[in-house]
């Protein structure tokens, strides 16, 4: 039997598998992952997202700040290739990368027993990365991760979705 | 890790850190998997064969291949054969 847990992240991975494909990576990763979150309307989650002011689109321009920042480090420009948008593939990316695995490994660690885990946990883990895509969007959007983690920790503590 | 500053610039003169340079290799490689789907779409849509656009990316034609043609046939662009 499936748990709310199981359903809730076969669900996420099927989301950001549309978000993978879209943004031409065969892999799902973790950002994929924060995509997929921020969308699914109703869960604590969610409501963590948006209280610190992330809806899908604050995600997006966060994760595209990330990705042409980075570049232009290594002086790289993203529009220096005036290239025609790719036809993306129709099927959705299956695959999970290596920092949305580490997430979900997280996320399930994060709860105190396997019976207690809740959707958000995987949100958490997410939020404990301390390296990579996903906290170097959160700081140019300006969020404070432990702050984010500290809100989904103490609203799971308190209605225990 | 994020907290260890070696001293070094980008191109704009600005500090980066290792930190900031691994993101620097990490969306170089998602710009150049990004940059070869455009690219040999083009080079489809131009007539190009599956062995000369492997040639001219230093692969092998099975694996261009296997990484483009599903997508290339949904978006209804007409493969050339093997010659």
């Amino acid at each position: 039997m499936m748990t709310t847990f199981g359903t809730y992240v076969q669900t996420i991975i099927e989301q950001a598998g549309h978000h993978a494909s879209k943004d031409g990576s065969a892999t799902i990763e973790a950002h994929h992952l924060l995509l997929a979150i921020a969308a699914q309307e109703g869960t604590t989650a969610h409501h963590a997202l948006i209280s610190v002011g992330l809806d899908q689109q604050a995600i997006h321009d966060a994760l595209d700040r990330e990705f042409e920042d980075s570049l232009r480090a290594a002086g790289v420009s993203r529009g220096a290739f005036d290239l025609p948008q790719p036809s993306s593939d129709p099927k959705p990316s299956a695959r999970v990368g290596a920092s949305a695995k580490l997430a979900l490994e997280r996320g399930v660690a994060a709860a105190a027993r396997k019976k207690d885990l809740r959707p958000a946990h995987l949100l958490l883990g997410i939020l404990e990365a301390r390296v990579g895509t996903v906290p170097r969007a959160l700081a140019l959007a300006g969020i404070d991760q432990a702050d984010l983690t500290a809100r989904i920790r103490q609203a799971l503590t308190n209605n225990g979705r | 890790m994020s907290d260890v500053e070696i001293p070094a610039q980008d191109p704009a003169g600005r500090p980066t850190t290792v930190a900031d340079r691994l993101a620097a290799v990490a969306a170089l490689r998602r710009l150049a998997d990004q940059l070869e789907d455009a690219v040999v779409e083009q080079a489809m849509r131009a007539g190009w064969s599956w062995p000369e656009v492997a040639e001219a990316l230093g692969v092998t034609r099975q694996a261009v291949h296997k990484k483009h043609a599903k997508r290339l046939i949904a978006a209804g662009v007409r493969l050339r054969r093997r010659r």
